[in-house]
């Protein structure tokens, strides 16, 4: 059995009376990685933002080291929990040097404000994530790729044992998707450092999570292994989608492959059927 | 203790150090100072003593500026009458109130990620013009007590549009729209008070309003002093906070930042200073607005440079009033139609700018 950290009680999560997750366990293996993955509007963005302490819960709690988050100081909590949003807003005009140092900002002091500490952590995140090159250039003349290694490289810069990342994959391309989610692993592998992810692809999720979590209307619906939970029968459970589960070929993870597209049927396309 | 600078290039190994900032080591402190923004800061300082130089050679008697400036510094000299009784106290006012609006801009464009927001548009000044326009019309006229009224009148418009933007958290936007509304609503109730009241109160009123240094001594410059003296270390914790709430709530929060707390503190203190500085000389409009604005566009920084925010405000109010007392000579314009005529076509140059899809 794996220890836990990061652990939510019996969560409820809403937003004004709209009930989006309801009395949810959850723990949070250390040193693992742990991908969330779901429907849209399933409540695993919510679910993420609550761990993160962004949002209060209705009921429950979520535990760090087993300490109510809303009983912990904002600030101690940003020293061993960082947390990347979906679409996080950069300064206008910041340049990249810039940004990634303020991942360091719960670490310093008001007459504290630059260490050899803060140098080392910045000059490796930025290493890390390939973007040293990048140093003086201004954020918003980046690609969408290179933005996103930015505000990884912040959140890294932060050098929290706990890195929660809400779909760090979206508005990439297939290369930089991979890209990035190597990185989280190789982060994870060296490290030690536990993450939790919310993605969209359900094959991506199969493929980088150690531990899945799979939500529906605010409710998980299976945990484990991707090789012990994903089946044909789970994926219509969550998504409601007819699928055939195969190995992946490169890394023998369940690779979820949907159903027959739509074809125009022979009565009324007018092409000639196939049999 | 012990000072030490790195200047531009350290030996051998690669510095992450924010690029464009210089590290200033004080002791066990350690502070990022912006190059680009400490050049700016040491130039418009520059700017700042010839603008004040001027202003007290200049009027309707030329003092020469080797007079002036021994009269600032306390030497006997003959034109200790026209430079150190009427110039030098309300050029020093024109200078605090510069530097209080200057910060006060900078601070709530800040909190309200909004170039377009100052203490002049979302209803501080007018709260402010409210109250005493209101007082005035009901028979104060001591100018001993006006300012602060000034300052209250201030304070309870901006925690009404506060109270009236809170929803579940400061939401920037709604903030802006808001404060605008209550500027126009309470600029009607001070036209009420002015049209209630006598003629000759009215017309004081009209010119306070407008925003004049015409008149004002040592005894509106002295309390201004002691007041924004005993912020400055408010206004030194601001610099650094300002920095992180630039970003967007989540990923603030998420490092640690209590924004909150944050935004109401450098809301409170934006607040304070803008009705300070207009308790002393009436809402000179658009200082706040335009000081940020070019302080920011001239570093080129992540977030405006308080400093040269203060050090522009002051530039501007000086010259302004240098220009007002000697454009249309002998009459003395206010010296809030100077910055007007100014402020008000970049506002317009701002809006344009931001509605046709550049970031303004």
């Amino acid at each position: 059995m794996t220890e836990s950290r990061l652990t939510a009680r019996a969560l409820t999560l809403a937003y004004e009376d709209r009930t989006v997750v309801d009395a949810l366990d959850l723990d949070v293996p250390d040193g693992q990685v742990t991908v969330v993955v779901g429907p849209n509007a399933c409540g695993k963005s919510t679910l993420l933002r609550a761990l993160g302490r962004l949002l209060k819960p209705k009921g429950g709690a979520v535990l760090l080291d087993g300490e109510e988050l809303a009983q912990i100081p904002t600030r101690r909590i940003a020293r061993s929990l960082g947390l990347l949003p979906q679409t996080p807003v950069a300064p206008e005009a910041i340049t990249v040097a810039d940004l990634v140092a303020r991942g360091r900002q719960p670490h310093q002091r008001w007459w504290q404000q630059w260490s050899e500490e803060d140098e080392r952590a910045v000059t490796d995140a930025m290493a890390r994530t390939d973007v040293s090159a990048l140093a003086e250039r201004a954020v918003d003349e980046l690609s969408g790729g290179q933005r996103q290694r930015v505000w990884i490289a912040m959140a890294l810069a932060q050098e929290t044992d706990l890195l929660l990342l809400d779909e760090p994959t979206t508005y990439l391309d297939i290369a930089h998707q991979v890209e990035v989610l190597d990185l989280v692993r190789q982060l994870n592998h060296e490290r030690g450092r536990t993450v939790v992810a919310v993605l969209h692809d359900l094959n991506q999720a199969a493929r980088y999570a150690d531990h899945l979590v799979a939500m529906k209307a605010g409710r998980v619906i299976a945990r484990g292994r991707p090789s012990e939970i994903v089946t044909a029968e789970l994926v219509r459970e969550v998504f409601g989608l007819d699928s055939v589960v195969v190995p992946d070929p490169v890394t023998g993870s369940p690779l979820v492959i949907p159903g027959t597209p739509w074809a125009p049927s022979a009565a009324c396309g007018g092409i000639a059927s196939l049999d | 203790m012990t000072y030490t600078v790195s200047p531009g290039e350290a030996p051998a190994k690669a510095r992450p150090r924010p690029a464009g900032y210089l590290l200033v080591r004080a002791g066990r402190g350690s502070f990022l100072v912006h190059r680009r923004a400490a050049a700016v800061a040491l130039g418009l300082a520059v700017l700042l003593a010839a603008v004040c130089v001027a202003y007290l050679c200049v009027g309707k008697t030329f003092v020469a500026p080797t007079e002036a400036v021994k009269v600032v510094l306390g030497q006997p000299s003959s034109d200790e009458l026209v430079v150190g009784t009427l110039r030098l106290p309300r050029m020093t006012v024109g200078l605090l109130i510069g530097a209080a609006f200057g910060v006060a801009g900078a601070l709530i464009q800040t909190v309200s990620r909004n170039p377009l927001a100052s203490p002049d548009i979302i209803g501080v000044t007018q709260g402010a013009s409210a109250l005493t326009v209101g007082a005035m019309t009901f028979g104060v006229t001591s100018y001993a007590f006006l300012p602060y009224l000034s300052v209250i009148g201030g304070l309870l418009a901006a925690a009404l549009v506060y109270a009236f933007a809170w929803r579940r958290g400061l939401h920037a936007a709604r903030f802006v729209l808001i404060g605008i509304g209550f500027a126009v609503a309470l600029r009607s109730v001070t036209h009420l008070f002015m049209t209630k009241g006598d003629y000759l109160v009215a017309q004081q009123a009209q010119v306070w309003m407008t925003g004049s240094l015409n008149g004002r001594g040592w005894d509106e410059a002295t309390p201004v002093f002691w007041a924004l003296l005993a912020l400055v270390p408010f206004v030194l914790w601001a610099a650094r906070a300002q920095r992180t709430v630039a970003m967007d709530d989540d990923t603030a929060t998420a490092l640690g930042v209590r924004l909150g707390r944050v935004r109401f503190g450098l809301v409170l203190l934006g607040v304070v200073l803008a009705s300070i500085a207009t308790g002393a000389a009436g809402p000179v409009d658009f200082v706040a607005l335009l000081a940020p604005q070019i302080a920011r566009r001239t570093t080129r920084t992540a977030q405006i440079p308080l400093l040269c925010s203060a050090l522009l405000g002051a530039v501007i109010v000086v010259l302004a009033d240098l220009l007002a007392r000697k454009l249309f000579e002998p009459t003395e314009l206010p010296v809030g139609v100077l910055t007007a005529a100014v402020g008000a076509p970049y506002l317009i140059w701002l809006i344009i700018r931001s509605r046709t899809g550049g970031k303004a």
